[in-house]
């Protein structure tokens, strides 16, 4: 798969981040409910992003 | 913490920013790139902690530790749907830089007028960017006029905060146009993650630990831990809030002008993942400085107040509670001065040049360099006007500018998008969300944040339908794209020839 195509791991983080603290984690009142999960998401933007990027280090400058 | 102290703070580090604005000098710029854009020569590392100190800023601290005060931790879910957001710069970011260097683009706005041969969406862009970025400012510097207050108890008016901040902010675009801002915007950049995050050690701490600060938050204000929570998260308020932040990378030219500056597309990868690691401990350190106050200080009349009351507790040692103190305001600083500048480079290139044909460049700049301290002295009217709840206020500023999403997805992704099609989304979204704003934000239930990029999307692809693409500016658009990123295609062959016959 290419590199890019990855983008769209992304935006399924993105529509996690809405559905999941919203209905399973709504009655979890401790932090490891919503708090844990939207850091491990920011987490993962990170992972994926490292990873997406990668072919710009081999661009020639000009 | 007393007022000599803090005024002696400010002095200090005035004297070292002036210092490091004045050492980022590099000649006088006399073209327009170069001193908006650093003749494109901008490296990854300074364009890392420049990009983050203009997108993080008052509001974050300030803002950010209120909403969750106020909130809870749906303040942590918003900001990682904005950091999410940031991923387009991986997919757009390419783009812009190649188009960028190509036609040699100031502005994004140039480049939409470009692409869609169109001078009116270049005009329409810079001037809805202004309509919605003023009030934005205006947050910003509200943002340092109730922490000086906050802190001080009184003995630092707002105005003289919201005042102190202008100048600053005028006189460092003024020392070397981005130049100096980036540099400056680096110095205060590094200062503010390492004292926030000695902050919120020792907050937690004093609270008893990470686990005693979240027992204490279960207990007593357990609905600070779920989403909706307190009431202020609804899943609508959530949306309306999230999707405008969402598209920010993009949307907000002070940002997206960004993705023309790096000296290559290496560089552009150390800023995008430089920004994200440093947003991360950013966003983490604010919302756990709110959950604090929230434990340690339950009643507080208002949530803005959240950030000076623990800067001035007992758990925050005065001279660390000071450096932040400066930190926050010197971000604050450093997203207003961004956005003056490319504000400034949106009005002389795309609606000064544009309606005046024919001026040099050098005129252009003149009439740039004037447009900063006008914009500047419009926040600062703005600030004064003392509106409630900080962030909310610069959400508004988002929702208009969501305006300019459908053309800018538009300029790379649709080859039958039209310049009339792009105008009357730009125009027609950015009025919309105005009239919402007036008449109570809210339309079938739903806020102008939601409704936003429906509306311009709906007004960008009807319209372009039933009118026609400049086939030839198109073509050319999308040719340069491929000619300057496939580049990358034949050093990475060359590489695997040369691996493969090694």
């Amino acid at each position: 798969m290419k590199r890019s195509k990855w983008i769209w791991l992304v935006w399924a983080v993105v529509l996690l981040s809405y559905l999941v603290p919203y209905t399973l984690l709504s009655g979890v009142a401790l932090w490891y409910g919503s708090f844990l999960f939207w850091m491990l998401a920011g987490l993962a933007i990170i992972a994926l992003n490292v990873f997406i990027t990668k072919d710009f280090e081999e661009h020639s400058n000009d | 913490m007393t007022e000599s102290l803090i005024w002696w703070s400010i002095a200090i580090y005035l004297l070292i920013a002036i210092g490091i604005a004045i050492m980022s000098r590099q000649g006088p710029s006399e073209s327009m790139s170069g001193y908006f854009l650093g003749n494109r020569q901008m490296n990854g590392f300074v364009s890392a902690l420049s990009y983050s100190a203009t997108t993080y800023s008052a509001f974050m601290m300030v803002g950010l530790a209120g909403l969750t005060y106020a909130g809870g931790v749906g303040a942590l879910g918003f900001e990682i749907i904005y950091f999410a957001g940031v991923s387009l710069v991986a997919v757009f970011g390419p783009k812009f830089w190649a188009v960028g260097k190509k036609f040699g683009f100031v502005t994004p706005s140039e480049m939409l007028g470009h692409r869609y041969n169109s001078k009116h969406v270049a005009m329409a862009v810079s001037i809805a960017s202004c309509i919605f970025l003023i009030p934005y400012s205006a947050v910003q510097l509200a943002g340092v006029g109730y922490l000086l207050q906050g802190i001080t108890d009184g003995a630092i008016t707002f105005t003289t905060g919201v005042v102190l901040a202008t100048v600053i902010a005028i006189f460092f675009s003024y020392i070397a146009g981005i130049r100096s801002v980036m540099w400056t915007d680096s110095l205060q950049a590094i200062m503010m993650i390492v004292a926030s995050t000695l902050v919120a050690f020792l907050v937690i701490q004093g609270l008893g630990g990470f686990g005693a600060l979240f027992d204490t938050l279960a207990t007593e204000h357990p609905q600070s831990l779920t989403v909706p929570g307190p009431g202020l998260f609804s899943f609508v308020t959530f949306l309306g809030l999230t999707i405008p932040w969402f598209f920010f990378s993009i949307s907000n030219p002070q940002v997206s002008q960004r993705l023309f500056m790096p000296s290559s597309l290496r560089s552009m990868r150390h800023m995008l993942i430089g920004f994200l690691v440093f947003g991360f401990i950013y966003t983490m350190v604010s919302v756990l400085w709110g959950f604090s106050a929230l434990a340690a200080f339950p009643s507080l009349e208002r949530a803005d107040l959240a950030t000076p009351t623990l800067l001035a507790s007992e758990f925050v040692p005065p001279v660390l509670g000071v450096i932040v103190m400066i930190g926050i305001m010197a971000a604050a600083v450093s997203t207003i001065d961004s956005i003056m500048l490319t504000l400034a480079s949106m009005v002389s290139r795309d609606v000064y040049a544009n309606v005046k044909p024919n001026v040099s460049e050098k005129r252009q700049l003149l009439v740039g360099k004037f447009v900063v301290p006008v914009i500047a002295l419009m926040a600062l009217a703005f600030a004064e006007l003392q509106l409630d709840l900080i962030a909310v206020l610069s959400v508004a500023a988002s929702s208009g500018l969501v305006a300019m999403v459908p053309a800018l997805i538009g300029a790379f992704y649709w080859k039958r998008g039209t310049g009339v099609g792009a105008l009357i989304s730009v125009v027609g979204t950015s009025v919309f969300v105005l009239l919402m704003y007036a008449t109570g934000n809210s339309l079938l239930g739903l806020p102008a944040g939601v409704w936003g990029i429906v509306v311009a999307s709906v007004l960008f692809v009807g319209v372009s339908l039933a009118t026609k693409p400049h086939q030839a500016t198109t073509d050319a658009f999308f040719a340069a794209i491929s000619e300057e990123l496939s580049k990358k295609r034949s050093t990475t062959t060359d590489q695997a020839t040369k691996e493969a016959t090694a």
